[in-house]
Formats: C-alpha cells, structure tokens, sequence
C-alpha cells in the first residue's frame, strides 16, 4: 500500500484527523461554555443553592474549581485542536503527494511548540493544585517522553525545511 | 548569481524563437523562461547538450562567468 497520494494510507490518515478535529471543535466549544456558566454560576450562588455535586457536595463550595478544572480542560483540548489541525495541513500536503511543502516547517514546529506548552501546562496546574487545599495526593512526574517528543518534532522541521530547499533546487534545475 | 546565460542572443543570431527551441530540446517554455532570465540554479548536461545541438554552439558560448555576488540567500522555507 501506498505511502503518499490519492488513495494512500496519508489519504486515510486525513480522514480520520479530520473526524478527530471536529469533534475536538465541539469538545472545546462545550468546555468553554460550561465553564462560561460555571463562572457565571458561581458569581450567582442563589441560582444554585439547590444543587449538589453526585455525592451530596455544595457546587457553590466547589465552584471555583470546578471553574478552574473546566479551563484546564479548554486549554488543553485547544491545544490538542492545533496540533491536530497542523497534522490536517501536513496530511493533505502528504495526500497530494508533495511532502515537502516549504509550509510543512511551520507547521511542524507549532507541533513541537504546542507540545512544549502542553507539557508546561501540565506543570502549571500541579503546581496550582499543590496550592489547593481541597486537592490532596498530588503526584508530580517529569516526562521524559514529552521532551523527547518535542525535540524530535523540532528535529524533523529542520529536515523538511532542508527538504523544501531540496525541493526549491531541483524546481530550479533545467 | 555571477553565472550569466546568453541564450537571447544565440536566438537572435539564429533567428529561432524560444517555442521553437522549447519543442527542439524537449524542454518547457516555463523552463526555458527560467532559464533565459538567469533564474536557474542548475543546467543538466543532457538540456546543456541538446541547447547546444540544437543552436550549434559549444557550452562557452552559453554560459558566461562575471564576478559578483556568489548566491542569492536562500528563500526561508
């Protein structure tokens, strides 16, 4: 099976990143609302006297982080939502069968950024959380997979602009 | 670029359109275009030696070395 082109296992990756982007656009669209009405709840706590977290807990106790963890969660599916629309551009490139498009490079290096940032936002919310009196056990790891991650994305941006150069020169070539 | 090609004045001297040298060589008029203007990073010896079969020149008579500037920078991919 083909690599690259019309009908190739990239075409088919496409398809499925595509699945994935749109229903990541509904993901943070629905976290950010929630946490849009949870910041207006909690701002409004008579509106909610009446309602109990499964378990029997005050909202309006838990509010804040309940607001918090909503964020959080915006801002990582947002991430996630760049990273895999770069991948989108960088497949449709693959599916038309020109890999080394001199786009590909930014692409791939807002890949490694955004996984960077992924990973220091990981970092931020432990440390906020150590801060929080009703978040116990918190447990931080450094992942050594992340950065290596990111240090190979970075790697392979440098290889595809060498490409794109490549690319330049031979349509210079007559 | 300090390589400068002097197929416009071959094709004068030889009263040759560059269509007709595109369909001679087998080679496209963008190409040729590219070419001409001095925009080409490289020449092919096999192009290089149909231009010449086809103008009935030598290499020298093409391509012609002034001192300048080594390399446009490379566009930032």
């Amino acid at each position: 099976m083909r690599a690259l082109g019309p009908g190739s296992v990239s075409s088919f990756l496409k398809i499925i990143l595509d699945v994935v982007y749109v229903a990541l656009v509904a993901g943070v669209a629905g976290a950010a609302l929630l946490a849009l009405a949870a910041l207006l709840f909690a701002f409004n706590p008579s509106l909610l006297a009446n309602v109990k977290i499964s378990g029997g807990t005050d909202f309006t106790a838990h509010a804040p982080l309940v607001v918090g963890g909503l964020l959080a969660a915006s801002f990582y599916m947002a991430n996630v939502l760049v990273i895999i629309g770069a991948l989108r551009r960088i497949f449709a490139t693959l599916t038309a069968g020109d890999p080394f498009h001199p786009d590909n490079v930014n692409r791939l290096r807002v890949i490694g950024l955004m996984l960077a940032v992924l990973e220091l936002g990981r970092y931020a919310i432990w440390g906020i959380s150590a801060w929080l009196p009703s978040v116990r056990d918190v447990r931080p790891t450094f992942s050594l997979t992340a950065w290596f991650s990111v240090l190979v994305v970075f790697v392979l941006a440098e290889v595809f602009r060498e490409g794109a150069r490549l690319r330049r020169e031979a349509e210079l070539t007559i | 670029m300090p390589i400068r090609v002097n197929l416009d004045r071959i094709l004068i001297d030889r009263r040759m359109s560059l269509t007709e040298l595109a369909d001679r060589v087998g080679v496209t008029i963008a190409n040729l275009s590219i070419l001409k203007t001095g925009k080409a990073r490289a020449v092919r010896f096999s192009t290089l030696s149909a231009l010449c079969r086809e103008l009935d020149c030598q290499p020298g008579d093409l391509l012609v070395y002034e001192p300048g500037p080594a390399e446009e920078p490379d566009e930032e991919a």
